[in-house]
């Protein structure tokens, strides 16, 4: 050991002035990592933030445009609506999947054979490709499945198709967010709960107090990082997800559910139009910063390992 | 008061059951359904009012599918899934490694950046990855997705394993040392044989992940040759239409192998969900 020190020390006198050894074998360790995160996630951004200058025809930059894709891409209607359909998708979307993430895991929380059972089961949805959930969705709500029908006929709705009108659509698209990740918000929220101190709640119960007084002054008020953190790695997802709208709305009816990650798509890989799809990503992408930065933060407070 | 009590009881445990019944009958109608579905004939698939349970059951779709060439997007999908278990798990451990037990100037900064790394939305790096490979003349190719899969997955990987090596006891470790084992050696023959669930778990994530993906792949490989199976289904939405059999059919031979897998390892998937959010 000492010796094999002595003889690297001896091979780069000049780099051990500020290397010690170990960490040159530290180093060796985590540069495939590095390298791998650099070229395949921080390069593109650089490349994204290049290309979002030009005018960019199937790959050919043709001429400097300076900050007009931008200009193009925040005056767009066509942005600004599917701007407004992610706010109203991700807003409903995050208060009920955190609703009914909550709601599981305190019905789910203790540890019996059914419950255990009955997390598995609500976990499927999440664990299955999102393409193949969104696509079984499509077919319960088609028309032609006959579910909707059967479901709505007794109420005299028998004729509606629920994916052709631009509101069920977008509750349609919403129903898909909460059906697969309310299950994630469960797991999250669960991890919490089982953390709370158990005597807390028997000490509360001794002293009188009802189940709602106990939830309201005990598990909320404990829960609060917890379900911080919840609503921002929701938020982050909802925000972005492009494979529900893209298979069960399609975007439509009248881009009323096309939300921004699918525009995105649209722009880059239907249109080709990859300045401005650049232009787009960035600013995704800085908006997307915003929200990982408070997730790093609350991480922090939480003391995380 | 006792008989009240009782009866109180027994409507809390009416509502309970109920309330179980619909959670099931919410998560896994829709998927249920899709299996009936893809066991019907054709014609009965379109009757009106929906049968639940099919009266004759049916593997046309199925085998429809084998002729028509699901098998390749199948074997591609099984590629990637095993090439970036094998990277991550590769790389991430000799990586997690370093950074659970060696001091070294900047690990803070890396652990920090991993964290960053692991909640970047992917639709937002497509197009701009898209732009890169293209340059690079990597897209439509298994070794181009497998390195992304690697990239995407990396962050889970290392911070699944630098919390699982961070609680092995580090006296084995001190004892190897002290026996002349070499950095490499330790995590060969000590750390490595002890981390079995932190690896399970990791890899869990990046196969289900690879297997699972559908937008990196849908951007990046479009030709025939390359396509994984989650993009081959995507095209049936386009090529069948309104043909549910075939379609539901590829759908579950999409989720059953995961759901398999899901079950049996059920227990190191919920570990690997909640690190890196929850200090556990």
């Amino acid at each position: 050991m000492e010796q094999s020190e002595a003889s690297v020390q001896h091979r780069s006198r000049r780099r051990s002035a500020w290397l010690r050894p170990e960490e040159r074998e530290a180093f060796g360790f985590v540069i495939p990592l590095v390298l791998l995160e650099v070229f395949l996630v921080a390069m593109p951004l650089v490349l994204a933030a290049y290309y979002s200058m030009f005018r960019v025809d199937f790959f050919e930059l043709t001429e400097f445009r300076g900050f007009d894709n931008y200009i193009k891409i925040l005056t767009s209607p066509f942005i600004l609506k599917s701007l407004f359909a992610t706010l109203v998708f991700s807003f409903f979307a995050l208060v009920i999947t955190l609703t009914v993430g909550l709601g599981l895991a305190l019905h789910l929380e203790r540890d019996t054979r059914w419950n255990v059972f009955a997390r598995a089961a609500v976990l499927v949805p999440y664990v299955i490709s999102m393409l193949v959930g969104s696509l079984l969705l499509r077919w319960i709500f088609s028309k032609d499945a006959g579910i909707t029908s059967a479901v709505l006929g007794p109420f005299g709705l028998s004729e509606t198709s629920i994916l052709a009108d631009p509101t069920n659509a977008m509750a349609a698209l919403i129903f898909n967010g909460v059906w697969r990740d309310s299950a994630f918000a469960m797991i999250l929220l669960l991890a919490g709960l089982k953390s709370i101190p158990i005597t807390l709640a028997q000490a509360a119960a001794i002293d009188g107090a009802s189940a709602w007084y106990r939830f309201r002054r005990i598990t909320l008020p404990m829960m609060r990082l917890p379900i911080l953190i919840t609503i921002v790695r929701l938020l982050i997802h909802f925000v972005n997800v492009l494979t529900f709208a893209l298979i069960l709305t399609g975007g439509g009816p009248n881009n009323s559910t096309q939300t921004l990650g699918l525009s995105l798509y649209r722009l880059g890989f239907v249109d080709f139009r990859m300045g401005e799809a650049n232009a787009l990503a960035i600013l995704v992408f800085l908006m997307n910063i915003v929200l990982i930065a408070i997730n790093l933060l609350l991480f922090r407070q939480k003391g995380g390992r | 008061m006792s008989r009240k009590w009782r009866s109180r009881s027994l409507a809390r445990r009416a509502i309970t059951w109920a309330l179980n019944l619909i959670i099931l009958a919410v998560a896994l109608g829709p998927i249920l359904w899709g299996l009936s579905t893809s066991l019907k004939p054709t014609p009965a698939i379109l009757r009106y009012p929906p049968q639940i349970i099919p009266e004759t059951t049916t593997f046309e779709h199925y085998l429809f599918l084998f002729e028509t060439g699901i098998g390749r997007p199948i074997l591609n999908s099984v590629i990637v899934s095993v090439g970036s278990v094998f990277l991550c798990l590769l790389v991430g451990c000799i990586a997690a490694y370093a950074l659970a037990r060696i001091k070294f100037r900047g690990s803070a900064f890396l652990l920090f950046g991993t964290m960053a790394l692991m909640s970047i939305p992917l639709p937002s790096l497509l197009v701009p990855t898209f732009t890169l490979l293209a340059n690079a003349g990597l897209t439509n190719s298994l070794i181009g997705l497998t390195l992304l899969y690697t990239a995407y997955q990396l962050p889970i990987v290392v911070w699944i394993m630098y919390s699982f090596i961070l609680s092995l006891p580090i006296e084995l470790e001190h004892a190897a040392m002290i026996d002349g084992y070499s950095r490499g050696q330790i995590l060969r023959k000590i750390v490595l044989p002890l981390s079995g669930p932190g690896l399970v778990a990791s890899g869990l994530f990046v196969l289900t992940f690879s297997w699972n993906d559908f937008v990196v792949a849908v951007a990046m490989n479009s030709s025939e040759a390359t396509k994984t199976l989650p993009v081959a289904i995507y095209g049936y939405l386009g090529f069948f239409g309104r043909d549910w059999g075939p379609l539901t059919a590829a759908a579950m031979v999409s989720i059953v192998p995961v759901i398999v897998v899901f079950l049996f390892f059920q227990r190191f998937f919920l570990s690997g969900m909640t690190s890196g959010s929850v200090k556990n």
